[in-house]
């Protein structure tokens, strides 16, 4: 049993802000504080111990709703850009911890230990390809101390566009229940509906309500409801995630509002909205309209978010949205690296540079900061840069001061050119976040988006995954950069600073119902298709070391 | 007091010069002959920075042996204003009268002056984009392609503070002695490093004063206390002893005083010749040049 | 003076970066013999490899067979460093200034993304001297290279600045995605030298297979070549640039890129 006293918690989903508690842990789950008696010891807890954390602020562990850390797109990057691992930290093997690179697509070791070194417990791995599924699960079960869930990439798959765009929307239903537990993941994941598969064409599907190459009738805004549809029939914890078609591109406000449209009824998730954000009709007049997306997502309360901000500084694009990194690269002039995933989705690879001269990574800069001061709830909108792609994952410290720094931020505003300054609105934006909210975004609030019932809290059962920060920030002057403490199910894995390793974490799977029957419509399909042997295709459950099935409600009223 | 050197009386009195800045340089060529030309081309009129811009001149010849790339060579100094007319006129006269002459390289003389005017950096437009850079032991040469072959000029050139207007004036008898000592004399100071003598021959028939007294808007004319035709006309205080007949000037620019105090000394005993009444010096009563050259302390 | 005698070979490639006359200069006998070194992932300590004799100097002495000790003069800026036997992978990768003396071979990224100094090897070399490591945009940026044996693979590959020279023969793909720069063949080369040069220049003393897309310009000795030549005479390498010996025959590449570098094949006269 370890108790943590004299901490000013902040548990949001338990109406707890700023109050100085005792959080008491017994058997890796919060326990009630007023329970003196000592539960039978763990294998390997610690023998009663209190942590003193006076003068300390007491968070529930960060989750991380979408980010890109493991599996065959992860690693494609990390191999395109060696110069990258060259310069970046090095985690020196030690008794306690395996040996690893940071940087912007930090190897799956040093990934854990930079998460949990910030306080975040849980990691959502935003994009799985079905046909590589195995290899995410190899990275992820590398990746140490945290729980961890993953979302299967679906829109661009062609059996279920296929059945589709033939209206069999009851079939497509079996057979993305079928995929999500042949590749043993949580949610599903839709990115530029449409476009990835026209790209193997060398096209794109940029127009929500038009047909795309190689489909006669089927539209990306289809392909969207169609999604939605069946993930809600499916009851799966979290709801669609969705990467809008036109990301990038000046003048995507359109999109991402009707997009809003087509998902009115539904449950969905929209990605890294500040990509989708944007006005003008080119680059000399790109703007921000993150004012309209968040207008029109204040009126859509069914819909979640997350930021996607960007920061200024190195990145490594990675996306399955393959015609918008060709363009990326196009416009770069530097590396470019482009995958084919047969049948199912692609992915692009650009190494990218944010900026603070450059007009558009101004605008960009500025309008993640926008969407998060302007979608009025908290429990809506959720820190995230899009890892590695606006920002590596171990600067959200630096968007915490952002948002919280009203002066500091505004100082910010006026170092950019004069120019980006008029075709943003940041400057005039005074709302400041309590560290209440922070902790909304950061945790309680993505982990009732992602389902996750005993995440993002630190009421009496939820897992004991905890971070204590000092109240006023480090010399490098950020909040959050060094926690004290952070507990991971209850086991200490952070202290005074140093990682000390920790167990393995928990992979979250859900077993969505489906007909058996319908195997015997893939097989022949797949056969046909893939280079590779149906038996192979799906993950066997023994592949993954500590999965924690996730229990779907039950059919009812 | 009077002092004597050779029979010839050195007057009491001092040259007055001004402040300058001067680069070196370098100018090889596939023979001493084409060197040379191309040495004589560049420091064509060049003989007072009042009229012509710059002050420029041979300092000497140099072997092959001397030279960046092993062949024949002659080392220019250019004397300018300041350092951004100094700049300019480098690269006219590198551009028009080395750049053209055969066989030409140009190479900078003053490596270790921090100060530096862009030469070559400018001259390798003229490629026309087919030019090429090198660099070698820290420094960067520019290679432009011409109808011979290739150009081969340093980017950067060194300036340094520097002296113009050391001088000495030969009052003789006639003009043929005082040729005769002029000539002398400039033969002894082509000797040393470090100096130039910018006017033709390396001697000034007309020395000239500032302004003139009778037209406006004039920024020289004669010195008529030193010319032996206007002795004798109502209001002019000659300086010529009765029996001066023709006065020859000598102007020395240095790369430094002691250069010129050494041109100075030597010239100075070179020109006390037959026929050789005085030797003088030309100042502005000490109120406009900063170094002053006293000719007595060259004496000692 | 510090002398590092190797008293023992490590049993796998040892990274020892801190032999650098920029680490050692004013350090303790003691501290010196407790520099880290990495034998595989495991840190040992210098004196388990070498007897250290002196203190305080940037002038660094290395006696024995280092042909498996990497990184030495590793980002050095000052003071020298000789070697009396070989020399392990990486040697003067990253320096800036200073000089490296090594009397028997080196091995292969010797003076890799160097930005100035000067490094001798003897004896061979290995391959990608002075270059660019797997995903860097630029290779040497500066320097001085001399090797008096042969040498292996992409040679200068994506240098951009300095000069190479080597005496003995060279591998293929010497020059490879050259930007600047000089490198000097004294004994020519095997294939694909100046493979998608961008700029620089590549001198061969020999006669050069070289690829279709380097096309003929001219037969002369340039200008600039005297100056190279007269400062590897300084360093004891001779570059041959009399027109009563001979001339060059100039090639324009690599066309493919298109490259405006050039290669220039040594012809001796009457040859």
């Amino acid at each position: 049993m370890l108790r943590i006293t004299g901490g000013k918690v902040y548990d949001p989903a338990n109406n707890v802000n700023g109050v100085i508690k005792d959080i008491c842990i017994d058997g890796g789950r919060i326990v009630a504080a007023a329970d003196e008696s000592l539960g039978a010891e763990a294998p390997r807890a610690k023998a009663a111990r209190a942590i003193d954390a006076s003068g300390m602020l007491v968070f529930p562990g960060g989750v991380d709703v979408h980010t890109h850390v493991a599996g065959g797109a992860l690693n494609f990057a990390r191999g395109l850009v060696p110069e990258n691992q060259r310069a970046a930290r090095k985690f020196l093997h030690s008794k306690d911890r395996r040996a690893g690179l940071g940087g912007m697509t930090p190897t799956t070791f040093a990934t854990g230990y930079l998460y949990a070194g910030m306080g975040w417990t849980t990691v959502n791995e935003a994009a799985v390809p079905v046909l590589t599924a195995k290899h995410t699960h190899e990275e992820l079960h590398d990746t140490p101390i945290v729980d961890k869930s993953a979302l299967l990439l679906m829109a661009n798959n062609e059996m279920v566009l296929d059945l589709l765009e033939a209206g069999e929307g009851e079939r497509a239903r079996h057979v993305v229940a079928w995929l999500i537990w042949a590749a043993k993941v949580y949610g599903v994941k839709a990115v530029n509906p449409g476009g990835v598969a026209a790209w193997k064409w060398g096209k794109n599907a940029s127009a929500l309500h038009e047909t795309f190459e190689g489909y006669t009738s089927l539209t990306p805004a289809k392909i969207i409801a169609g999604l939605a549809q069946i993930v809600d029939e499916l009851r799966l914890p979290h709801p669609l995630h969705l990467h809008c078609n036109n990301l990038g591109v000046p003048g995507n406000v359109a999109t991402t509002v009707e997009t809003m449209k087509v998902l009115e009824g539904r449950r969905a998730h929209l990605a890294h909205l500040q990509f989708h954000a944007y006005g003008g009709d080119g680059w000399s007049n790109m703007h921000s309209e993150a004012a309209a997306v968040a207008e029109a997502f204040n009126r859509h309360t069914n819909l979640t978010c997350d930021a996607g901000a960007v920061l200024f500084g190195d990145a490594v694009t990675i996306t399955a949205d393959g015609p918008w990194q060709h363009l990326l690269y196009q416009l770069t002039g530097r590396k470019w690296g482009n995958l084919d995933v047969e049948n199912e989705t692609g992915c692009g690879i650009v190494p990218y540079v944010y900026k603070d001269r450059s007009l558009v990574n101004a605008v960009q800069w500025a309008v993640g900061l926008e969407l998060m001061l302007l979608i009025t709830d908290p429990w809506r909108v959720f820190l995230t840069t899009d890892h590695p792609n606006g920002g590596c994952f171990w600067r959200y410290p630096e968007i915490v001061q952002l948002l919280m720094d009203v002066e500091f931020r505004k100082e910010q505003v006026r170092r950019l050119p004069e120019a980006a300054q008029k075709r943003i609105v940041l400057g005039d934006l005074d709302r400041k976040y309590s560290l209440s909210e922070i902790a909304i975004i950061t945790s309680a609030g993505p982990a009732r988006a992602l389902g996750m019932a005993n995440k993002g809290h630190l009421g009496v059962g939820a897992d004991a995954d905890v971070a204590i920060y000092p109240e006023h920030p480090d010399e490098d002057g950020f909040l959050f950069s060094y926690p004290r403490y952070v507990l991971k199910g209850g086991e200490i894995v952070v202290e005074e600073g140093d990682v000390i390793g920790g167990s393995e974490g928990r992979e979250f799977i859900v077993r969505p119902e489906y007909d058996a029957a319908i195997e015997a419509y893939i097989r022949p399909l797949f056969q046909q298709a893939y280079t590779i042997s149906f038996d192979n295709y799906p993950v066997a459950l023994e592949r993954l070391r500590h999965p924690e099935q996730v229990n779907l409600p039950t059919k009812s009223a | 007091m009077g002092r004597e050197l050779h029979g010839v009386e050195i007057v009491d009195t001092f040259a007055e010069a001004f402040d300058m800045r001067a680069s070196r340089v370098i100018i090889t060529a596939a023979s001493e002959g084409w060197a040379r030309t191309a040495a004589v081309s560049m420091t064509g009129f060049a003989t007072s920075v009042i009229g012509c811009k710059v002050e420029a001149g041979i300092e000497a010849m140099l072997p092959a042996s001397d030279t960046p790339d092993g062949r024949p060579g002659a080392s220019v100094l250019v004397f300018a204003f300041n350092a951004e007319g100094l700049s300019t006129r480098l690269v006219e006269r590198v551009g028009q009268t080395v750049l053209t002459c055969p066989t030409t390289a140009c190479f900078d003389g003053l490596p270790d002056a921090p100060e530096r005017a862009t030469v070559g950096g400018v001259l390798r437009h003229f490629g026309d984009k087919f030019q090429a850079s090198k660099v070698v032991d820290g420094r960067r040469y520019w290679r432009v392609p011409v109808m011979e072959g290739e150009f081969l000029v340093q980017e950067t050139f060194g300036t340094q503070s520097a002296i113009g207007g050391g001088n000495l004036l030969i009052l003789a008898k006639d003009q043929a002695a005082a040729l005769a000592a002029a000539e002398a004399s400039v033969d002894a100071m082509r000797q040393v490093r470090g100096v130039i003598l910018p006017f033709p021959g390396g001697i000034v028939r007309a020395g000239s004063k500032v302004g003139a007294k009778r037209y406006k808007n004039m920024t020289a004319s004669t010195n008529e206390a030193y010319c032996p035709t206007v002795r004798g006309r109502l209001g002019v205080a000659s300086e010529l002893p009765e029996t001066v007949n023709s006065v020859l000037e000598i102007v020395i620019d240095g790369v430094d005083r002691q250069a010129i105090e050494d041109a100075m000394r030597v010239g100075l005993d070179a020109a006390c010749g037959p026929g050789v009444v005085q030797i003088s010096a030309g100042n502005y009563g000490g109120k406009l040049g900063k170094h002053l050259f006293k000719l007595h302390d060259l004496l000692n | 003076m510090i002398t590092l005698t190797l008293k023992e070979q490590p049993s796998v490639p040892l990274e020892a970066e801190v032999l650098s006359p920029d680490v050692t200069a004013e350090l303790s006998n003691a501290a010196i013999r407790a520099l880290p070194v990495y034998l595989g992932k495991r840190q040992r300590r210098v004196e388990d490899f070498f007897d250290v004799d002196g203190a305080s100097s940037d002038q660094i002495t290395i006696k024995g067979d280092a042909s498996r000790v990497k990184w030495i003069g590793r980002a050095m800026t000052r003071g020298q460093i000789t070697v009396t036997g070989n020399a392990g992978m990486h040697l003067g990768a990253y320096m800036s200034g200073g000089a490296i003396d090594v009397s028997g071979n080196g091995s292969d990224w010797v003076g890799a993304e160097m930005s100035g100094g000067l490094i001798r090897i003897g004896g061979n070399a290995g391959g990608q001297i002075g270059a660019a490591y797997r995903g860097s945009n630029t290779g040497m940026r500066d320097g001085t290279i001399l090797v008096g044996g042969g040498a292996g693979l992409e040679v200068g590959m994506r240098m951009k600045r300095g000069i190479i020279a080597v005496r003995g023969p060279v591998r293929d793909f010497a020059g490879l995605q050259m930007r600047g720069g000089t490198i000097v063949l004294g004994s020519g080369a095997e294939l694909r030298t100046g493979a998608w040069m961008m700029r620089g220049t590549i001198i061969s003393l020999r006669h050069l297979p070289l690829m279709p897309t380097f096309l003929y310009s001219a037969t002369y000795v340039p200008g600039f070549l005297r100056i190279c030549s007269a400062y590897l005479d300084r360093l004891g390498f001779t570059l041959p640039c009399d027109e009563q010996e001979g001339a060059y025959r100039r090639y324009t590449g690599d066309t493919s890129v298109p490259g405006k570098g050039e290669i220039l094949i040594w012809v001796p006269r009457g040859a």
